[in-house]
């Protein structure tokens, strides 16, 4: 062992480890051992005052770009003071009492029964029309683009429309663990799937109220010919954009992204398949649920 | 004798507290919060959406934002381990965002007009003649000549970010952390050759 750390410590130290010794980012036994060289090697003790000098004038280069433009911070603090004080006001009123403030009479549980049954018909119907339309296309991956309703049948968290519409949609996703991707996947029955095959998606995205749960969740094929993942995040896009701009209530967007988004994107984008592509791509949200 | 109190909520310890009052009193604490962590942390974070190319209107409001995103955050009560990194990579994404949204110029020469007027001036003044200032110059010129990602990669370097915090600003991994940063320097030093 003190053969090869004499070794270890006669060789010149790379460019890189002279880099990570002087950001302290090596493990301990290497940085001791990188020091003992840097005791007996001017040469690398130059290179390395050579590096330090460097990364101090780039700092101070860094700090005279940018500085003289800050402007003070009294004001941008009180702006943010202001919002938060307004934001902390907001009330945030628990989901069951929502659903309880209203009561129940006999009138109303009719009208919630009818209007139940006719939903289930709807979907039906709407399901048995969208399979009959894809015919001989609607191949192994087309046939895993809708989520299978038992299992994914879709969960909302409580959100306020000012939530809904003002939080940046990388703050409302969540990370979805590996070990619940697992259990998607397990779920579904898909053993060893791929990267580039499937998107560990929301049934309802997180940006209309859905959440991380399981419920919520499905593996939904990049490589379906018709109805794939890219052609979801349009209409999720689309059903954000009326929901905020005041044409769609939540309630129905969630409702109706989670029982058929098939059903969903042609009711919204006046169509029968897929739209081209949306131009606006958005690298955030593809870095953020990418399956890897 | 004075007029009668009603009887206080506090009266009969913490679990008679009502709860928006508990939740006021939480949302004042973590504002409080947000407020210190946003005077620790608003310049450096503005010199990053300034170093991505962000005119100072945009960059500013862009901090604004992710200062109410901690705040959201951390009322819901989710994890506080390096709420540094967090607002960094919280920035980073919004910067992504307004800049696909102004259209802009993904170098960092489509910058503002008013950084253009900053920077535009070829001639040197007598201040800029001097060799420190010469450079500092010929510095900023090599890093602006880096790709993109190695910039980012040296910019959060330069701003305090240790190299698993850039890692997980940028989305890579913890060696082309470090490969990035030992090649921009590379450039650097041989920029700096004196």
């Amino acid at each position: 062992m003190l053969h090869k750390n004499r070794h270890l410590s006669m060789r010149h130290i790379s460019d890189e480890e002279l880099v990570r010794s002087a950001d302290g980012e090596l493990s301990p036994q290497r940085a001791a051992e990188v020091e003992a060289h840097l005791e007996a090697c001017w040469n690398c003790r130059a290179r390395m005052e050579e590096m330090q000098t460097t990364i101090t004038e780039f700092v101070h280069a860094h700090h005279a770009e940018f500085d003289r433009r800050l402007p003070p911070v009294a004001g941008p603090r009180a702006l943010l003071r202001a919002r938060l004080s307004e934001l902390g006001s907001e009330p945030r009123t628990e989901w069951w009492k929502r659903v309880f403030q209203f009561g129940f009479s006999l009138p109303r549980v009719a009208i919630v029964c009818l209007s139940l049954i006719a939903m289930t018909i709807g979907i039906l119907w709407s399901r048995h029309a969208s399979q009959r339309e894809l015919g001989p296309a609607y191949g192994l991956f087309d046939a895993e683009a809708v989520p299978n309703r038992s299992l994914t049948p879709g969960a909302t968290r409580q959100v306020t429309m000012t939530e809904v519409c003002s939080v940046p949609e990388e703050e409302v996703i969540g990370d979805v663990t590996v070990s619940l991707r697992q259990r998607v996947f397990k779920e579904y029955g898909i053993a060893n799937a791929r990267p580039e095959d499937y998107e560990i998606d929301y049934l309802i995205a997180p940006r209309l109220g859905g959440t991380e749960d399981i419920r919520n969740l499905w593996p939904e094929p990049y490589r379906a010919r018709m109805w794939n993942a890219r052609v979801k995040d349009d209409l999720e896009q689309r059903l954000h954009e009326m929901v905020c701009r005041g044409q769609l209530d939540l309630s129905t967007a969630q409702h109706d992204i989670a029982t058929d988004w098939i059903a969903a994107y042609k009711k919204y984008f006046h169509t029968t398949k897929p739209l081209p592509l949306s131009s606006h791509f958005d690298p955030i949200r593809h870095n953020e649920l990418r399956w890897s | 004798m004075g007029p009668e109190m009603p009887p206080s909520s506090y009266e009969n310890g913490s679990l008679a507290v009502p709860l928006t009052v508990r939740s006021s009193a939480k949302a004042c604490r973590i504002e409080e919060e947000v407020l210190e962590l946003f005077d620790e942390f608003r310049n450096p974070l503005l010199r990053y959406g300034l170093s991505l190319g962000l005119s100072i209107h945009d960059a500013e409001e862009v901090i604004q934002e992710a200062f109410l995103a901690l705040f959201r955050h951390l009322r819901l009560g989710r994890a506080r381990k390096n709420l540094r990194g967090w607002l960094f990579r919280v920035t980073h994404n919004l910067v992504l965002k307004q800049r696909l949204a102004n259209q802009t110029s993904l170098r960092r020469t489509a910058c503002d007009a008013s950084a253009a007027e900053e920077h535009a001036d070829p001639a040197p003044s007598p201040e800029e003649q001097m060799s420190a200032a010469q450079r500092r110059y010929r510095l900023q010129a090599v890093v602006q000549a880096l790709p993109e990602h190695d910039q980012h990669c040296l910019r959060l370097r330069a701003e305090g970010l240790r190299y698993r915090e850039i890692a997980a600003v940028l989305g890579m991994s913890l060696g082309a952390v470090s490969i990035s940063l030992t090649r921009s320097l590379a450039r650097l030093v041989r920029a700096d050759g004196r």
